[in-house]
């Protein structure tokens, strides 16, 4: 974890401690993750207890404490979706690679998260691959994007 | 962008870009919202961008990218002017035809346009859509007129007129009789009169205040403040600052939930140009207002959209929750007198002070007045952004904007107010759109979700998808919500595995009725609604899946088989290679078998299956 | 100089001090009201929900925790209503089906009402009540515990799940944890949870006067605020 980029996440919001949502934010976006010793540099420098800044690291969904898989799957588990399937689509990353929300493959590749409403109902199921929106995904269309985004990858580290 | 000091450089401003577009002859207007954004919109305007250089129509043609039309499902889309022509599904190839046939020869491009499912008929303009038609469309409307990230073409179409009569006409005084007078309640789901909730704000002592925006809108299917905060920044912008003159308030937030990255990108470029012309800081247009703007984002938390929670988030903490034994509006943010407003609230205000408050009052019922935007989603032909006068009927909105069925399956019940709302049966579809008819009926117009569900639709399965829902979102802090909901989810799943027994469902009720009273915050307070609008509506579904073990409507998985119909299989091998537990067997050609063992009744085969063999009991 | 007011609680009149909660003021009096998540001098967060009450205004009645409720002059309290006494009841049920195995626990349903159990019993140990949390916050600054997680997750925990060097062994939090009183009969074993209903006796003493104060054995256990002082 480099020292600098928390430092910036830092910068003009030392010793506030309102700011503790939004400097976490940044540290998601950043790294992926929150690490431990970015928690405790954060209390350091924010002047928030450490038992806060845990909690609020475990509080809001968009804060993962391990680290999150290359490819990042979510999909949309909201009311429009449901109706549409959407927990087919669950159990098609299921079968597919084993996991569960919140869970990462082993090889630290793919990452599955529910998300409950991205507000793109009408085009439901949605599904999410990091950051890029699909719409009206039925199982077989996510097995296909799955696939691709393997061979794609494969392709990318052959020399 | 030139500072305006005072209201002639506004006016002024408005009066050039008025005369700069004079010379403009063709207006193409494409939605850019984040429904089109996954339709991929991005490659058709840059298609069409393209065309229109090939033929050196660049400065004479102003190509728009606006925020939401509410029509997500016919995206890509585009608008026309002159001639309010509307395409549909337009593909990156089409950008070409679209500019030498239409734009440069008056030529309509038959393919592009939009067909109307239940008649049938293909639709020329945008006026004459019956999805468009049956609505009124006083806030969506404008958000075909600008680009959210352009503060000129807000101002063009007379963007912080109603700000400068508020400085310069109007005493704080009578802003807020104004809003009374209008009848206006709040949009997020509480219902509660926005004039009133200003006037205690403004009388509470303390000369620190602060306006915030509720922008977080958790409801699962509701996306209505999305499209206004994408697609018309500046609109809610003006409402928060005639509010915060109204109160007496210089700060204001706008809390956006972090699953909006547009609607964060777009608020934050709207704050930006208002600061950079002086709409936003010291003495505003040279009155004694100040007033500044900050942006926060939420951190994924449906309890954030309560509004002692939301104030903690800002303040740096959790999300929890705190006893409203004290209201916000005396002790709020930092324990400090505040309002908070739902985005369509704060949207509705410009237009009250611009037009009155009698114009605004002139629509809708008694206790409810104006028109309340609609996510209208589900089984129904049209879905997407509705907005309607209050009081319109739920017919009126389910069949002659939802266009009826999609699918030829028979409408069971709508679904109104997310999970703090309930389900209404068709029988009650005559009930208007209005917050006191639907609350006592059992529901309620909440954040304004509505989710039509026919017969495929279980409603008790509904019920524990809410409570799943509301399970994984409780803050935990009190016991009602955290055990209650708990237990409720526990019973109602039982009753979905065929364990159930009729002492549950007075239990589940005794239950719901507790939670309701007890807990500490909304969220809670409005948990069991889900349950007891289906206990009431819908109890022959509870009997059956209790007396008799059976789902009627084939959703609960334990109570299904899936089988595979041997005289309309074909052999053909796509359920085999779809099944993603490799449940099915089966030689080309021969019909395939379902491993009952390996089930798990996902659906996925009979989703796959073209000859109707799957069958499910 | 101290203010004063006077409310109404089931009829008596009470003269408390300004910015006193409806609860503190009904203790002192010696009305009983019951309350798990309540300690003196310790802030109230409502958490319970057993210590609640009926405020009665413009002939409206609102449920509400008596702990968050600081009294006004005029206010009219019901504590022991119909409708009071069964959603307390509920509450209680709720919380002895989720962690049976502390007499404490078992004490306040028996308080409370709860007469059987119709969920099945759960082996928690832990109610969530927060003393533990609170007096670590609020009494020492040593801010070694903390609720973490949401919801169903939600749990008492160190700083970073693991960091125990916070603590300053006061053990405060143990005096205050109603689990830490095991049931008479032993801790129970999971899967094997039961509702006691020994101490029912107690409460024919308090069969007359039911929302008085008796000094009733049932407080002990979790330190109810009457025997705090």
């Amino acid at each position: 974890m480099s020292p600098t980029t928390l430092s910036s996440i830092l910068e003009g919001r030392r010793s506030q401690p309102q700011q503790l949502v939004e400097v976490l934010q940044d540290v998601q976006e950043s790294f992926g993750y929150i690490p431990e010793d970015a928690m405790q540099t954060v209390s350091k420098d924010l002047g928030v207890p450490l038992m806060e800044v845990y909690r609020v690291a475990n509080f809001y969904k968009a804060f993962s404490l391990k680290p999150r898989g290359k490819h990042l799957i979510t999909i949309c588990t909201g009311t429009a979706c449901h109706v549409r399937g959407a927990h087919l689509l669950l159990d098609q990353v299921n079968g597919q690679l084993g996991l569960e929300p919140g869970a990462t493959t082993e090889d630290g590749f793919f990452t599955l998260e529910r998300v409950n409403c991205l507000g793109a109902c009408a085009l439901g199921p949605v599904v999410v691959h990091n950051g890029n929106y699909h719409h009206h995904k039925t199982p077989n269309k996510l097995r296909k994007l799955i696939d691709s985004v393997r061979t794609t990858s494969k392709e990318e580290t052959l020399p | 962008m030139t500072k305006l000091n005072t209201t002639n450089d506004l006016e002024a401003l408005r009066k050039q870009i008025t005369a700069q577009r004079k010379n403009i002859r063709t207006t193409l207007t494409l939605c850019g919202g984040t429904g089109c954004q996954a339709s991929q919109c991005r490659d058709v305007i840059d298609a069409v961008k393209g065309a229109l250089g090939k033929h050196g129509l660049e400065k004479s043609v102003q190509v728009r990218i606006s925020g939401c039309h509410g029509f997500c499902e016919q995206g890509p889309l585009m608008v026309i002017e002159p001639g309010n022509i509307f395409y549909c599904h337009i593909k990156p190839e089409d950008a070409q035809d679209i500019v030498s046939k239409t734009v440069m020869s008056g030529a309509v491009i038959e393919r592009l346009l939009y067909v109307d499912p239940v008649s049938n008929k293909t639709i020329q303009t945008e006026a004459d859509i019956p999805f468009y038609q049956a609505q009124d469309r006083q806030l969506l409307s404008q958000n075909r007129l600008v680009d959210p990230c352009s503060i000129e073409d807000y101002i063009a179409v007379g963007g912080y007129s109603a700000l400068v009569k508020t400085l310069f006409q109007m005493t704080s005084g009578q802003v807020i009789d104004e809003i009374k007078t209008s009848g206006l309640r709040g949009r997020g789901g509480g219902g509660f009169p926005t004039g009133r909730k200003w006037a205690d704000c403004q009388e509470a002592p303390g000369d620190e205040k602060y306006v915030i925006c509720n922008a977080d809108e958790g409801d699962p299917g509701a996306y209505m403040d999305r499209s206004v905060l994408e697609g018309n920044p500046h609109l809610v912008l003006e409402g928060m600052m005639i509010g915060a003159f109204a109160i007496g308030a210089a700060q204001g937030y706008i809390y956006v939930r972090k699953e909006y990255p547009l609607a964060v990108e777009h608020a934050k470029i709207a704050v930006q140009q208002a600061r950079e012309c002086g709409l936003l800081g010291e003495n505003i247009l040279g009155s004694r207002f100040s007033f500044d703007v900050e942006i926060a984002r939420g951190g994924g938390a449906f309890v954030c959209g309560e509004s002692t929670a939301l104030m903690a988030s800002l303040e740096g903490k959790v999300g929890e929750p705190r006893s409203k034994d004290v209201h916000t509006v005396e002790e709020g943010l930092w324990h400090k007198p505040t309002t908070l407003n739902n985005v369509e609230t704060w949207a509705n205000v410009p237009l009250i002070i611009k037009n009155g408050a009698a114009r605004f009052a002139a629509k809708g019922t008694n206790n409810s007045k104006g028109t309340k935007i609609l996510a209208l989603t589900g089984r129904v032909k049209n879905t997407g952004l509705v907005e309607v006068a209050m009081g319109t009927p739920l017919r009126t909105v389910v069949y002659d904007i939802g266009g009826g069925a999609a699918n030829g399956k028979a409408i069971k019940a709508v679904q109104t107010g997310g999970p703090s709302g309930g389900c209404l049966p068709v029988s009650k579809f005559d009930l208007p759109v209005d917050f006191d008819a639907l609350y006592d009926a059992g529901s309620m117009v909440g954040s304004g979700g509505m989710v039509v569900m026919d017969e495929s639709t279980c409603m008790v399965d509904v019920a524990k998808f809410f409570l799943q829902f509301l399970q994984d979102e409780s803050c935990g802090k009190c016991v009602p919500c955290r055990l209650g909901v708990d237990r409720m989810l526990e019973i109602i799943t039982t009753i979905t595995e065929g364990q159930g027994k009729p002492e549950h469902i007075s239990l589940l009720q005794e239950l719901a009725e507790t939670v309701q009273e007890t807990s500490l915050c909304g969220l809670g307070k409005t948990a069991p609604n889900p349950v007891l609008s289906t206990l009431r509506y819908f109890p022959e579904e509870y009997a059956a899946h209790i007396n008799h073990k059976r789902c009627p409507a084939g959703v609960c998985k334990p109570l299904i088989t899936y089988a595979i119909d041997a005289d309309n299989c074909k052999g053909c091998g796509l359920c085999l290679s779809a099944c993603p537990l490799g449940a099915i067997s089966g030689e080309k050609k021969q019909a395939h078998v379902i491993d009952q063992q390996r089930c798990n009744k996902c659906g996925i085969c009979a989703d796959e299956c073209k000859s109707q063999a799957v069958t499910v009991n | 100089m101290k203010q004063y007011v006077t409310l109404t609680i089931d009829g008596a009149q009470v003269r408390a001090a300004k910015g006193a909660s409806v609860l503190d003021a009904a203790i002192e009096y010696g009305i009983c009201i019951p309350h798990l998540c309540h300690v003196p001098n310790l802030s109230d967060i409502g958490a319970c929900r057993l210590c609640i009450v009926e405020q009665v205004s413009n002939g409206r009645a609102k449920v509400t925790t008596s702990c968050t409720l600081n009294v006004q002059e005029g206010m009219v309290i019901l504590s022991n209503s119909e409708k009071i006494k069964k959603l307390r009841r509920n509450i209680a049920e709720l919380l002895v089906a989720q962690a049976p195995n502390s007499k404490a626990v078992q004490d306040v349903a028996v308080r409370c009402g709860v007469k059987d159990v119709r969920y099945p019993f759960r082996h928690s140990d832990c109610v969530l009540c927060g003393r533990c949390v609170r007096v670590c916050t609020e009494m020492w600054g040593a801010r070694a515990l903390g609720f973490v997680g949401r919801g169903k997750d939600r749990h008492v925990d160190f700083p970073l799940g693991k960091r125990e060097d916070f603590c300053k062994h006061c053990g405060s939090c143990i005096m205050l944890c109603p689990m830490t009183i095991t049931p008479c009969k032993g801790p129970m074993k999971t899967g094997e949870e039961y509702l006691c209903g020994k101490c029912e006796a107690q409460l024919m003493i308090t069969a007359n006067r039911p929302d008085s104060c008796v000094w009733c054995e049932l407080g002990k256990g979790f330190q109810c605020a009457r025997y705090s002082q």
